[in-house]
């Protein structure tokens, strides 16, 4: 054997012996894959499949696809509505906790106030409180308020119970603007608020989405106090709607909730390949870090 | 002299005449807004707690701590607790480990396709547990759900069981499908945190010869003590809260065997009427929270939070 066929084999040997963890770890990493995305799967197959042919098993594949527990699903529970207020919930209750948020992240991010810390042992208990604790209470002011059983209701509370999370993240990202600019507007006479608005605003918009994103999936999947503030048909959110696929009625027709919950999760999907670098890369997670 | 709480009560005052705007809206507004919406609600549930009430009746009857010895004899409340702490412990194990684990994996490029694996995982975060828990109760269904097709096909049909039905494993049931809609979250962190670490650390330890499992434990973790320490808490926090899951699949049965915490104080506010003891369940997750976290800090993750 010629020296040179030596070499290239010794080369694919250990090319081999390199890239076999390798392909063994991601052989794992298949498995994992498929048990993460073998329901959301299953379940779109499900969606479109007749009733009749759930004797097949759950893995056979549709024969007769069909869009009818869409259709069926979509009247059923006034699905129309259900996304409407889920909509309006996470778009203008995010709106709200960013709104809220805007000017205390700016204070935290650049200021030495004293008793700061303080502040961030509030913001962290507002963080890490169970929505359980608070529930009669805020049952209790809604009701004095008249705001139980009604959007505005649940919009406030969406708004000030993602305050603080919106706070941390928005201070993260202000932390990271490069001070030089700002000074040169103070040499120059500028205010707090022109610092604010003029300068500090506009280079936190990429900040600003990534929390209004993160804040509109939580408000989407928010069950509880949906749960307990409304009662009205025609203002639940999808997540309370959605409760009704789980009676008996449909304990043979499994195409209707697959279908529903394939609905519900739509506009967050939309949502997910438009933000997907800036959520998924866990960029935001410095802010959280501290 | 001036102690040190005049000083800094003087320099607070002398801030907020220099920077009123910052002062106002920066703090005072939000410190105001959670005094109303998130500090109110826990004192007057603490409050409450001593009382009892239907929450219909204009006045309230103070009962003192009848609440909280009828809560510890009451059996409901054990159980309770006991799943919530099952919860937890399924909850470390399970997404945390394994989040951690893949998130390494990803950042020393042990796997290919990791952008696929990432997606994957992450996916779920973003779902509401009410569609969770519809779509596992049809894959976990005994009669056509798929959970147990795979498992008879694996050969491992003698696993199958009554995963909503046996009130031994049905908590745990419901803790996995939590666990697989969180794991997401911990592999975030993990896959952040471990970016954070200068690649030198890592190229050094392989150069030495250290295995992964000695990189894993020895260089990584090390580096992740505040990365842990916040994964940690969140699942803490998580695990205390857990009631959509059980308020979907299985209403706390059979015979309340599935109740957690939340799920009681819902229970027995919303259902039965009973504001007063709803309130002193409430007053418990939150002694309970404080307490965990406060003994975690305290021990384990001492300094994790220094900056």
């Amino acid at each position: 054997m010629s020296s040179v066929a030596l070499l290239t084999e010794r080369r694919t040997f250990k090319r081999l012996r390199f890239a076999a963890p390798r392909l063994f770890a991601t052989l794992l990493a298949f498995i994992l894959a498929a048990i993460w995305l073998g329901p959301l799967a299953l379940m779109v197959m499900t969606s479109i499949k007749p009733n009749k042919e759930f004797l097949n098993g759950p893995f056979a594949l549709p024969i007769a696809p069909t869009f009818e527990p869409y259709q069926k699903v979509w009247e059923g529970l006034n699905f129309g509505v259900l996304m409407q207020n889920s909509v309006l919930y996470a778009t203008t209750g995010s709106a709200l906790a960013v709104l809220l948020a805007l000017v205390p992240a700016f204070a935290l991010s650049r200021f030495e106030i004293p008793g700061k810390k303080y502040v961030f042992a509030l913001l962290l208990t507002g963080l890490i409180l169970p929505q359980q604790t608070v529930l009669i209470p805020l049952y209790a002011v809604l009701r004095s308020l008249h705001l139980l059983d009604t959007r505005i209701g649940l919009i406030i509370v969406h708004g000030v119970y993602g305050m603080p999370a919106q706070i941390l993240i928005l201070r993260g990202f202000m932390t990271t603007i490069p001070r030089e600019i700002e000074k040169a507007a103070q040499i120059e006479g500028a205010t707090d608020f022109q610092i604010f608005t003029k300068i500090i605003l506009p280079l936190s918009v990429p900040g600003i989405v990534v929390g209004y994103t993160l804040n509109f999936i939580a408000i989407w999947k928010e069950f509880v106090f949906a749960l307990v503030f409304l009662n009205s048909e025609n203002i639940l959110p999808v997540t309370v709607g959605m409760l009704k696929l789980n009676s008996d009625r449909y304990i043979t027709a499994f195409n209707l909730p697959a279908a529903g919950l394939v609905i519900s999760q739509i506009p967050i999907v939309i949502l997910f390949i438009l933000t997907y670098r800036g959520i998924s890369s866990g960029n935001f997670v410095g802010s959280v870090k501290g | 002299m001036m102690s040190r709480i005049d000083d800094e009560r003087y320099s607070f005052l002398a801030f907020a005449r220099n920077h009123v705007f910052v002062t106002l809206f920066g703090i005072v507004a939000p410190v105001l807004l959670f005094a109303c919406f998130i500090g109110y609600p826990i004192v007057y549930t603490i409050y409450l707690s001593f009382f009892e009430w239907n929450g219909m009746a204009p006045t309230k009857t103070f009962v003192g701590l009848a609440n909280y010895s009828y809560m510890f004899g009451d059996k409901y409340f054990y159980i309770s607790l006991e799943n919530n702490l099952k919860w937890l412990v399924v909850s470390l194990a399970f997404p945390v480990v394994l989040g951690f684990l893949i998130a390494y994996a990803m950042r020393v490029r042990a796997v290919y396709f990791p952008t696929l694996l990432r997606t994957a995982i992450f996916f779920p975060v973003t779902m509401s547990l009410v569609a969770v828990g519809l779509m596992f109760l049809l894959i976990l269904n005994p009669i056509f759900g798929a959970f147990d097709t795979v498992l008879r096909a694996l050969g491992l049909g003698f696993l199958v069981s009554e995963w909503f039905g046996d009130y031994r494993i049905a908590i745990y049931t419901l803790a996995f499908v939590g666990g697989w809609a969180f794991t997401g979250l911990p592999m975030i962190f993990y896959f952040a945190g471990i970016g954070d670490v200068p690649k030198e650390t890592f190229d050094a330890a392989r150069i030495e010869g250290a295995g992964h499992l000695r990189m894993m434990l020895r260089v990584a973790l090390p580096q992740l003590r505040s990365v842990t320490a916040v994964v940690v808490m969140l699942t803490l926090f998580e695990s205390l809260k857990a009631f959509d899951l059980i308020a979907v699949m299985t209403k706390g049965a059979p015979f309340g065997r599935t109740n957690v915490l939340g799920y009681l104080v819902y229970l027995e506010s919303f259902w039965n009427s009973r504001f007063g003891y709803g309130a002193t369940v409430s007053v418990a997750i939150l002694v309970l929270s404080i307490a965990i976290a406060t003994l975690m800090l305290g021990t384990v993750f001492r300094g994790a939070f220094d900056v």
